[in-house]
């Protein structure tokens, strides 16, 4: 992002708008009779926004990141005979706002209510990524093609000449939302009604991705080496949503049908590319396959007793994905060796189903039960076959089948929420969920997948959950909690499972088989990925809210978990903490002031196998230092957030005729990173962590981001239907991150082709000047 | 002056609601019948209401007469509550103050002022006799329910706009309890909350669900899916953690991390994968407080060639793994296609 560290000074329009508030003017007592309370009340507000300087970052998501001076148009417009004195039951009402920006939203909706209700919207949204993205591809960001200048590059990125230097570009890297929704309700009987909505989503633009490229040996048939380009991924993509329900409500119960259908499109269906390794090949990355997702549900309530009542919803869809394969001819192997070469679509089917059941009961009037079960189901019922296909960094023929992944659920839960006395409650809750992998067809081939293989290594786990949690008024005023829940999941492992990827025992090839390899997943025995991994977890809360008189509110909350894992390798623990304190002091009836403060803090640890031992981390040779086989290494990782808050509102200034809002906001976020390894320098040959030999150990610098924010919006009520809005924001990115240092020219890895982006910073003041009038 | 005042608005308000327009008279015009049939709904409902609105009229502090600017101020609804269907007949306190120990609090008071508020099962039962089913259809034992939050803790119902039907305004109230999402939404990376175009209720359903979290969907994914369908699939070369569960890697409210990330590659891998070529290297710093270790090519004659690893740089794994979301490339086993 770029730095704009510009100050602000008042533009004459807004001194000019100063002086006509400060200036002594007329007041006006506004009673407000019935009348005023009762109809239909419209505003429209037009003005300007100014933002000092152009940002990226500043401009996000609010429509102001690249805009000199934007135009504000805000407008509701309300109508129909269904307000103040009418008679009728019909409404409409027409809403814009940002309509000058690229946040825009435009919409409308009529009413007779009781009766039937149509709507329209439209709602637009650039996500403004980077203004800092340099690439001497060619090719415009939200293409499909990009090619290198015809010198072409060295596959050494790190010494590129003069010309292949020059030929850098910036590029602007955002993509925009554009939502269109109609939706329509039909009120058939006071039992039974109709809900329909349709939405198109048309999202146009480009991600950064990186383009891993297969360098080619000289022979030009097996790969040889690898390069990155960090590209302009384009995202022509197209949604379409409906939503149809119809509702019935009984005295005692109550139903909904529902169909719920989503259609995904892609408008790319590759991005090609050129490679900058070797010979500059063109090569070929899949993009989002188009897919289709219908679902029907009915779910509805019935009450047993005027006490008991059974809730339930049961629902099925069927998701599809058929688009025809495109291959990248560099690293598609269509030997015909592999019977999945032959296929030409993947004819993809999952089945998701869910079914749940409730039952709550308040027959006694301390005493709440409630009994639930769920059921969830994803059934991938997707055919696997074995593919030959190359990596990008070697002649490495791999012979691998797909792994179409089924799972199902099973959650129950039994609780009980007793009122110990007026102003007392505990509730005591056990829930339980257990889940079963699986793949329904595991394509098998000679000794690489033998029948009976598994395609997952976690196959089952099963959770279970006490929580127990305390309520209290201690008096009229203060009102407290305090809960604690202990989980433990137990996970049946696999360790012969032979999941499709490499792995320490894996890269089976075609020339190999009969080999065994990639064995529990292609991790170390003892190894298991976290959030499938036996572990038990903590929790503890507490908190109060007090209103210490009339004027006066004081909240306070914490929590912290700790997570346990069962792993030999992996992660081994995790904790986390929070402290939030609010407190608001309302002075007069249009006066506030709000303070908070919230402290979070998470902590992971992680324990690996050192993976490679014949090669020393960072070592010149393979043989300079001998790291011991089994030696292992611990990363930590630690997050620090401090966010603070003070917002106020002082009504009734100038006679009345001025209000002021203003929210001051900072945040303040710290991750870090620290290597241990675990293993002496002796067995290094005496080398420390911090020899630029090792380098693969100690602290990374920590990812900081620091933003303030400042908000002051002044209304200034010129006569009864009139008001000037004045507002002046600030706002103040400074952020540090090690991740764009690799990205520099000159600092970047030989094989990843630099794209100087940096860490965004930025300060800005925005002026907005609106007239607003009611009516 | 006041006061005075004051019983001039009731007197119109009551002359408004009792004697002279048209719309609360029976007309001569029998081509409206429809018409006719909700006036006279207005008008009986209204004739309700004023037991209660010849008190609390313009002239309260708190709003009351901002109702018919809402829905449940449609007259010419039938289903349209009066004053007493929510806050109950409330028989004494209309009868005032017979024992000389001042007015009794109307049946259900739903927030506290001069009597204390009920509780919060009578609350939310008030607004549940008639808003049954839909989306509160999982309300008894849901979250909110259990932490003893009742609909008015959230909702206004006399005030002309209520914050929470609004994109731009409903964290505000989502907040006050939240604070950790609140704190979430400031941090570098987010979903576009705070700029009113994504609401919490755009995935959660506060009235309860069957979902986890009191998500709208069954499931996470197919939560995020609604937004994000290019990350459906199905794929033919899947993720597991993908497909189970978009939360393994992201943290949805914010983080320092982009894009919405719990941790950053190479480490965020490794939390699942130590056996695969570079998973299970170690990343530390470099001279220059690059991440990664060194290239094993260019470390050939350290100092003079400290150049990152390009497994541990830039996206890290992602340089080449890059389709961790899925792929339906034959050529994509590795992801990389």
């Amino acid at each position: 992002m770029k730095s704009n560290q510009e100050h602000f000074t008042l533009s004459r329009v807004a001194a000019a708008v100063l002086a006509v508030c400060l200036s002594p003017s007329w007041s006006f007592a506004q009673e407000e009779g019935a009348d005023e309370l009762t109809r239909a009340h419209s505003s429209v507000e037009v003005g300007v926004a100014a933002p000092s300087a152009a940002s990226a970052k500043f401009g996000e998501y609010n429509g102001l990141s690249k805009v000199e001076g934007g135009v504000v148009l805000n407008a509701n417009i309300r109508g129909g005979d269904a307000y103040g004195a009418g008679t009728g039951s019909q409404r409409w009402e027409l809403k814009a706002s940002d309509l000058g920006t690229t946040s825009r939203e435009l919409g409308a909706n009529y009413s007779d209510q009781g009766q039937w209700n149509i709507g329209f919207n439209y709602d637009e949204l650039k996500h403004n990524l980077s203004d800092t993205y340099q690439t001497p591809y060619t090719g415009a960001a939200g293409s499909n093609s990009f090619t290198l200048p015809g010198f072409g590059l060295a596959p050494n990125t790190t010494t590129l000449s003069g010309p292949q230097l020059g030929a850098y570009q910036n590029v602007n890297i955002d993509t925009t939302r554009k939502n269109t929704s109609v939706n329509a309700g039909v009120e058939i009987n006071s039992r039974l009604g109709l809900k329909f909505d349709y939405n198109h989503l048309e999202q146009t633009g480009s991600k950064l991705m990186a383009f891993g490229s297969a360098g080619f040996a000289s022979s030009g048939t097996a790969p040889a080496g690898e390069a990155v380009s960090i590209l302009p991924n384009p995202t022509q993509y197209q949604t379409d949503t409906v939503n149809l329900a119809v509702n019935w409500t009984g005295d005692n119960a109550n139903m909904t049908a529902a169909y719920y259908g989503s259609i995904f499109r892609d408008g790319y269906d590759r991005v090609n590319f050129t490679t900058f390794a070797t010979a500059n090949n063109l090569q070929t990355m899949s993009t989002a396959p188009g897919n289709d997702f219908h679902q029907l549900s009915l779910s509805g309530g019935y009450g047993l007793t005027p006490t008991t009542k059974l809730t339930g919803s049961v629902s099925t869809a069927r998701n599809t994905q058929n688009d025809a394969f495109v291959v990248d001819s560099f690293m598609y192997v269509n030997t015909g060796t592999a019977p999945g070469n032959a296929n030409t679509s993947l004819g993809g089917v999952v089945v998701t189903q869910h079914a749940d059941l409730k039952l709550t009961d308040k027959t006694t009037r301390d005493l709440t039960l409630s009994a639930g079960y769920k059921y969830d189901l994803r059934d991938n019922q997707t055919a696997s076959a074995i593919y030959n296909f190359q990596a990008i960094g070697a002649n490495n023929i791999a012979y691998y089948p797909n792994t179409p992944l089924s799972f199902r659920k099973n959650q129950a839960e039994l609780a009980a929420d007793y009122r110990l006395d007026k102003t007392q409650r505990v509730r005591l809750a056990y829930n339980r969920e257990d889940v079963a992998r699986w793949c329904d067809q595991y394509a098998v081939g000679g000794s690489n997948y033998p029948a009976g293989t598994n395609c997952v290594v976690a196959v089952s786990s099963n959770d279970d959950k006490l929580s127990a949690t305390y309520r209290a008024m201690a008096t009229e005023e203060l009102a407290t909690n305090l809960g604690y829940s202990y989980s433990k999941r137990v996970t049946t492992s696999d360790p012969n499972a032979i999941v499709s990827m490499i792995g320490v025992r894996g890269g089976d090839t075609g020339s190999t088989v009969g080999t065994i390899k990639g064995l529990n997943g292609g991790d170390y025995l003892g190894f298991y990925p976290f959030f499938d991994a036996s572990r038990t977890q903590q929790m503890t809360k507490a908190g109060f809210n007090w209103q210490a008189n009339d004027a006066l509110t004081v909240g306070f909350s914490a929590r912290y978990t700790d997570d346990r894992y069962d792993s030999l390798y992996g992660v081994q623990s995790g904790n986390g903490r929070g402290v939030n304190v609010d407190a608001t002091y309302t002075y007069t009836e249009n006066s506030s002031v709000t303070a908070y403060v919230t402290q979070q803090s998470n902590e992971r640890q992680l324990t690996s196998q050192q993976r490679s031992i014949a090669q020393g981390a960072g070592a010149a040779s393979a043989t300079a230092i001998a790291i011991p086989a089994g030696a292992t290494w611990t990363n930590n990782l630690k997050t620090e957030d401090l966010t603070l808050g003070i917002s106020s509102r002082k009504g009734g200034l100038m006679g009345g005729q001025l209000d002021l809002v203003g929210d001051l906001s900072y945040s303040l976020g710290r991750s870090s990173y620290g290597t241990v390894l675990n293993y002496s320098t002796a067995t290094t040959g005496g080398v420390v962590c911090s020899d630029p030999r090792i380098l693969s150990c100690g602290n990374l610098p920590d990812i900081r981001a620091e933003v303030v924010s400042f908000k002051l919006t002044g209304h200034y009520q010129v006569d009864k239907a009139s008001k000037v809005a004045l507002g002046y924001l600030f706002q103040k990115l400074s952020s540090e991150d090690y991740l764009y240092n690799g990205l520099q020219y000159g600092s970047n890895p030989s094989s990843m082709l630099a794209t100087n982006q940096a860490a965004p910073n930025y300060s800005i003041n925005a002026v907005t000047l609106t007239y607003i009038y009611n009516f | 002056m006041k006061k005075i005042s004051k019983l001039l608005a009731a007197c119109a308000l009551l002359t408004g609601l009792f004697s002279a327009p048209a719309w609360a008279q029976d007309n001569n015009l029998p081509e409206l019948a429809a018409g006719a049939t909700k006036s006279a709904l207005a008008q009986e409902a209204l004739k309700k209401d004023a037991v209660c609105t010849k008190c609390h009229d313009e002239s309260e502090n708190a709003p009351i007469l901002s109702l018919y600017q809402t829905k449940h101020g449609v007259r010419g609804d039938p289903r349209t509550p009066t004053c007493q269907s929510c806050h109950g007949a409330s028989d004494k306190h209309l009868k005032g103050d017979t024992s000389g120990k001042g007015r009794p609090a109307p049946d259900h008071v739903f927030k506290k002022g001069v009597y204390s508020a009920s509780g919060d099962k009578e609350r939310a039962d008030q607004c549940l006799s008639c808003h049954k089913g839909g989306k509160r259809n999982n309300w008894d034992g849901g979250q909110h329910q259990n932490a003893g939050v009742a609909c008015n803790d959230c909702h206004v119902v006399h005030r002309p706009k209520d914050k929470l039907q609004d994109k731009k305004t409903q964290t505000e109230v989502c907040y006050s309890c939240h604070k950790d999402q609140r704190a979430d939404g400031k941090k570098l990376s987010h979903h576009p909350i705070a700029e009113g175009k994504v609401a919490c209720s755009d995935c959660h359903n506060p009235h309860g669900s069957t979902g986890p979290k009191m998500l709208k969907k069954n499931t996470v994914t197919e939560t995020c899916y609604q937004c994000h369908a290019e990350k459906r699939g199905p794929f033919l070369f899947e993720h597991q953690p993908v497909s189970e569960d978009c939360a393994n890697c992201h943290t949805p409210h914010g983080s320092n991390i982009t894009p919405l990330l719990k941790s950053r590659a190479p480490f965020l891998c490794q939390e699942c994968h130590d056996g695969t070529h570079a998973s299970g290297t170690p990343a530390g710093p470099n001279a220059a407080g690059r991440q990664g270790g060194l290239s094993s090519t260019n470390a050939a004659t350290p100092p003079a060639a400290l150049y990152p690893s390009k497994n541990l740089v830039g996206n890290a794994c992602m340089n080449c793994h890059r389709q961790v979301h899925g792929t339906n490339s034959p050529a994509g086993g590795y992801l990389q296609r």
